[in-house]
């Protein structure tokens, strides 16, 4: 497993991923999105994210504050790995009927972007983001099957306020 | 005299990924805070293991003075399409009176067993057949407008069931809470004119969007065409961990909706559950044998919680007035009976999380009880203010007015219905006090403190640095019985 290089200034996005909120249709449930996103999950080798039904994909993944995305790393073994990805910024609640809209952006995966090379984003498109959604449309192989091992998003953040943060201003 | 037992709740608390788990929370606490029972268990445990804790109780309890109250927090919020066949085949009178009819009775059963598992939970009706596939309610928790629709369907044309099944679909897809997991129901009532391609093409697409679907095979069930083999094929291609069900109904003497009870339909996909299961359970450990007074409190609830009501109150109308005629043993105990007894009413409920309705019952119940110990309270302060009494009525008023605890105690109970947490925790906190339930004791009227019997009683209690729950309890059911020897 080649190590990514973190594009300079940018940050891996993992920190800043709401969980509860997080959702793949067409997953099969042993090999959930999970084993595809969130940390240490996605470096071990024996997980992966696996399709179900047929090759496609529809990962939804919000954010727990504004995010500009820069950059993807998406890896996974070479017949069954993704191959037309398309990028959705800010739509909730898509669904398999609504991922002909148009999208923020689309890339095709290459075989050295399944070994670890990222790809760069229109990062344009990508400044504003609470929540990004991932169509994954078919694969490497054509088969009816998706496998992915890992899905590394980074970019930075954009200086919100955090709730959390917020404290009583006590009476000078 | 009845004994007056001690209650003992076991709250058994599921929680699951609910957003809506802190709201049970509340709703427990609060129904804990208006009856409070002399102590609560509170078990988080899993459904599984709460239904098997709840049985291992109820049949060790065998007096009955153990009161299980199961409230599961619920499960994941769903949104059920339910697909009614109306088709022609339907006049059919193999499921009684008819078969439309029968599939309606289901129908009414499932909105209320999703409604009543969690509040958040909507249900739609669809009809397939007619002059073609009509949406007749789009996903709503008003169970009104349910009953409504079946009560006016007509029956005529075919059942498509493809067509059904992707508009059941398309009507989930733009529910109002995207939170809610989709559910469709399906009634196949006729035969299948689709082939089994066409079906399992139909279910991936189902399990891709991930919807989960119930097939109820019933009526025509000749296997010709395949038709069963048809529907398995298509609940297989849907199912992902086993969401998905088909029920094979065979015509009979019992109606489709009875068949239906005990099927994964409406015992949950062992997520959470319904509530059926828990209120089942709950109302078997309280010493109720299932279905008290020949109603099952789980089709009428309201009607088994009136009858259950009026039962109680005959049983402490009965009580007042064996009481009355009994006066002198029965003053002193009278506060702290009175009080256990509106607890007896207002814990008898099963697991039923639900309804304004049943507050309010219960706040009538305990304001009779009130009232009738206020007015018991009242005759005999008169009595002792006037003077002319026989020595018992004296021993009454001179232990209220030597003893301020004592009076104290039966002024907290008095206004246990209106000032309900606050009073109860002092009086709870009182209780502990060892040497002032001694006090008590020796002070009720007719209670003799030579007795040896209840010399053991208040040796034992002075041995307590606190008087725990379970000696609290041993005390009551001692005291109870000596009490009891002494009226007869």
């Amino acid at each position: 497993m080649s190590s990514s290089v973190i594009p300079r200034g940018q940050v891996d996005l993992v920190d800043f991923v709401d969980w509860s909120g997080v959702e793949c249709l067409n997953q099969i449930g042993k090999n959930p999105i999970a084993n595809a996103l969130k940390q240490g999950y996605r470096d071990d080798d024996g997980l992966h994210l696996e399709s179900d039904a047929d090759e496609q994909l529809l990962i939804y993944i919000p954010f727990t504050q504004v995010v500009k995305l820069h950059s993807a790393v998406i890896t996974g073994p070479e017949e069954e790995g993704p191959r037309t990805v398309k990028l959705f910024a800010n739509k909730e609640h898509m669904g398999f009927s609504n991922v002909n809209d148009p999208p923020s952006d689309s890339f095709n995966i290459s075989a050295d972007n399944l070994k670890g090379k990222p790809v760069t984003l229109k990062y344009v498109k990508f400044q504003n983001v609470r929540s990004l959604t991932i169509f994954i449309e078919d694969n490497q192989g054509g088969g009816d099957v998706t496998k992915l091992q890992k899905i590394s998003l980074y970019g930075t953040t954009v200086d919100t306020t955090n709730m959390k943060d917020l404290k009583k201003i006590e009476d000078h | 005299m009845r004994p007056s037992p001690a209650y003992f709740w076991l709250v058994v608390y599921s929680p699951s990924n609910s957003p809506d788990s802190p709201i049970f929370a509340n709703s427990i606490l609060r129904r804990l805070a208006q009856t409070p029972p002399i102590a609560f268990v509170l078990l988080v445990a899993s459904p599984w293991f709460s239904r098997s804790v709840l049985f291992i109780l109820s049949s060790l309890d065998p007096s009955g003075s153990l009161r299980v109250c199961m409230v599961m927090s619920s499960s994941v919020p769903q949104a059920t399409m339910i697909c009614i066949d109306n088709s022609e085949w339907m006049r059919n009178g193999d499921y009684a009176p008819r078969r439309l009819q029968a599939q309606a009775d289901a129908v009414n059963l499932i909105c209320g067993a999703k409604t009543q598992s969690n509040p958040e939970n909507t249900v739609g009706l669809l009809a397939m057949a007619g002059k073609g596939v009509r949406v007749l309610v789009t996903p709503t928790s008003d169970l009104g407008k349910i009953l409504a629709c079946m009560h006016g369907l007509k029956i005529g044309g075919e059942m498509d069931l493809t067509a059904g099944v992707q508009v059941a679909h398309l009507a989930l897809k733009h529910r109002q809470n995207k939170k809610q997991q989709q559910r469709i129901i399906v009634f196949a009532g006729s035969p299948i004119k689709h082939d089994k391609k066409t079906l399992e093409a139909i279910g991936r697409k189902l399990k891709k969007n991930s919807v989960a679907i119930d097939v109820v095979d019933f009526g025509e069930l000749d296997d010709d065409d395949g038709k069963h083999e048809k529907l398995a094929a298509l609940v297989a291609a849907v199912s992902n961990n086993d969401n998905s069900h088909i029920v094979p109904v065979p015509t009979g003497s019992s109606a489709l909706s009875d068949v239906l009870i005990s099927t994964p339909i409406f015992t949950g996909d062992g997520e959470g559950g319904s509530g059926f299961a828990a209120s089942a359970a709950a109302a078997a450990a309280g010493g109720m044998s299932g279905f008290d007074f020949g109603v099952d409190p789980n089709i009428d609830p309201e009607l088994a919680l009136a009858l259950r009501i009026s039962m109680e109150e005959e049983r402490a109308r009965q009580e007042a007035a064996a009481k009355k005629a009994a006066e002198d043993d029965a003053k002193g105990e009278k506060g702290a009976e009175q009080a256990s007894s509106s607890n007896d009413a207002t814990m008898s409920e099963a697991g039923n999380t639900s309804a304004v309705a049943i507050d309010d019952k219960r706040r009538n119940l305990s304001d009779d009880e009130a009232a009738l110990l206020e007015e018991a309270l009242a005759m005999s302060m008169d009595v002792g203010k006037n003077k002319s009494v026989d020595i018992a009525d004296t021993d009454m008023s001179d232990a209220t007015t030597e003893d301020p605890e004592l009076a104290h105690a039966l002024q907290m109970s008095l206004q246990e219905s209106t000032k309900e947490p606050v009073s109860q925790s002092d009086m709870s906190k009182v209780l502990e006090d060892p040497s002032f339930v001694a006090s008590i004791i020796t002070s009720l009227p007719g209670v003799d403190p030579n007795d040896p019997s209840l010399k053991d009683l208040l040796a034992s209690l002075e041995g307590q640095s606190e008087v725990s729950f379970f000696l609290r309890l041993e005390l009551c059911k001692s005291l109870n019985r000596y009490l009891q020897k002494k009226v007869v």
